[in-house]
């Protein structure tokens, strides 16, 4: 009971979510739930990881290098794809926090949150940047292995 | 052949790559493809966010040059999707340059938008299942729903009523939010303020920008990367700054 509680539904909403993002930003299709479903993947690491920095982390990379591989797979950009399913991991609730903490006057706790709201997107745009970068490189190569391969059966 | 057509061609695809929202990279290497399977090797294509300049050098020796001024636009996965097959059917098949043109002027003809009513559920599903997301009950997430379709009808109508910059209307929009979140918790309906406050701000939040500057940094595009990057700084300050005058407006009631 406690996973479905603590996992599952959160997922569920991440995935809901997605969804109303997918209507806004007018995304078509099976494209739409190949996102959603990322969105709640992305969700899911967050959470397994322990919900902090490291986790924005290892989420996002697993966003890029799903959403690169459905991309490849589908013929389609990747854009709409990383840019829906990052969305549940952006830090709005920090951004908010902190100004909350401003405006009460504790200086200590709104820095430590702004600083902390910080770290997550850089966590979430190094994680999606080393992704992309690893499978776009990864993918490549691998191209490349099974042309030579074509190429030497051929002869 | 004619070029003048072509680089019009180029340009006018590039110009809609752009406004749908595509990583600069992309609208780059999308004018080069296609101009080059025209048979034009020498092209030279330049875009940032909001211009794109593209040269070419006839094989007579001529030089013409384009350039184009980017609107401010949103994000429209449709567009780019659509935009994005031409451009491949282009480069493999180089059909000829009026029919290339009618296709891509039948783009924005062709393409589906969602009516107003549903885009407000949109922007109402998204906000309530954060607020669930992030550990809401029903209430809150209901409260966060009705305050995400007042921000689409702004989003919607804003341009309209406040013809100011994107940071004003930023602030305006989050103001009403952290304004209506307390007001829904006065009336009993829901129990947190931050929850819901903190959903239908997802709505604002410059996540698009963070992963776009991210995208434009890895292609090695900083210019755009830079601009990308301070209009999402600059968006996050005008999401805090409205916050704070809704927030305390909404704490005197």
């Amino acid at each position: 009971m406690t996973v479905v509680t603590t996992y599952l539904l959160p997922c569920l909403w991440a995935f809901l979510a997605c969804l109303g993002f997918s209507i806004i930003f007018n995304m078509r299709g099976l494209s739409v739930w190949i996102a959603c479903f990322g969105g709640a993947l992305g969700w899911l690491v967050y959470l397994l990881c322990g919900s902090d920095i490291p986790a924005a982390f290892f989420a996002a990379i697993v966003i890029g290098v799903f959403s690169e591989f459905m991309a490849r797979l589908r013929h389609c950009p990747v854009t709409g794809y990383v840019l829906i399913s990052l969305l549940p991991l952006v830090p709005g609730g920090g951004i908010y926090r902190s100004m909350a903490f401003a405006l009460a006057g504790d200086t200590s706790k709104f820095l430590s949150v702004l600083l902390n709201t910080l770290g997550i997107a850089a966590a979430l745009a190094v994680g999606s940047m080393v992704s992309s970068s690893l499978f776009r490189t990864v993918y490549s190569s691998m191209q490349r292995a099974k042309e030579h391969r074509s190429q030497a059966s051929r002869r | 052949m004619e070029y003048d057509v072509l680089l019009e061609l180029a340009a006018d695809m590039g110009c809609r790559l752009m406004t749908s929202g595509a990583e600069i990279y992309r609208v780059e290497e999308s004018m080069q493809r296609i101009l080059n399977a025209y048979g034009l090797s020498s092209a030279e294509v330049f875009a940032i966010p909001n211009c794109i300049i593209v040269s070419v050098t006839t094989p007579e020796g001529r030089s013409i040059t384009r350039m184009r001024r980017i609107a401010a636009h949103g994000t429209d996965i449709e567009l780019l999707e659509r935009c994005n097959s031409l451009c491949r059917r282009l480069c493999t098949e180089v059909l000829p340059l009026p029919e290339a043109r009618a296709l891509l002027a039948e783009i924005p003809r062709e393409e589906r938008h969602f009516s107003l009513p549903v885009l407000l559920l949109g922007y109402g599903l998204a906000p309530m299942f954060f607020t669930a997301m992030f550990g809401g009950t029903l209430f809150d997430a209901v409260s966060a729903f009705l305050i995400g379709v007042v921000i689409g009808l702004l989003q919607f109508y804003g341009t309209r009523l406040l013809p100011a910059n994107s940071f004003v209307r930023t602030a305006f929009c989050s103001a009403v939010a952290s304004f209506l979140s307390p007001l829904f918790v006065h009336l009993g309906f829901g129990a947190h303020i931050d929850l819901i406050s903190i959903g239908a701000l997802m709505l604002l939040v410059p996540g698009v920008a963070i992963t776009n500057a991210m995208r434009e940094i890895m292609a090695g595009d900083t210019i755009s990367a830079i601009s990308q990057m301070s209009d999402a700084l600059l968006c996050a300050v005008a999401i805090a700054l409205g916050a704070a005058v809704g927030f305390s407006v909404g704490r005197m009631l």
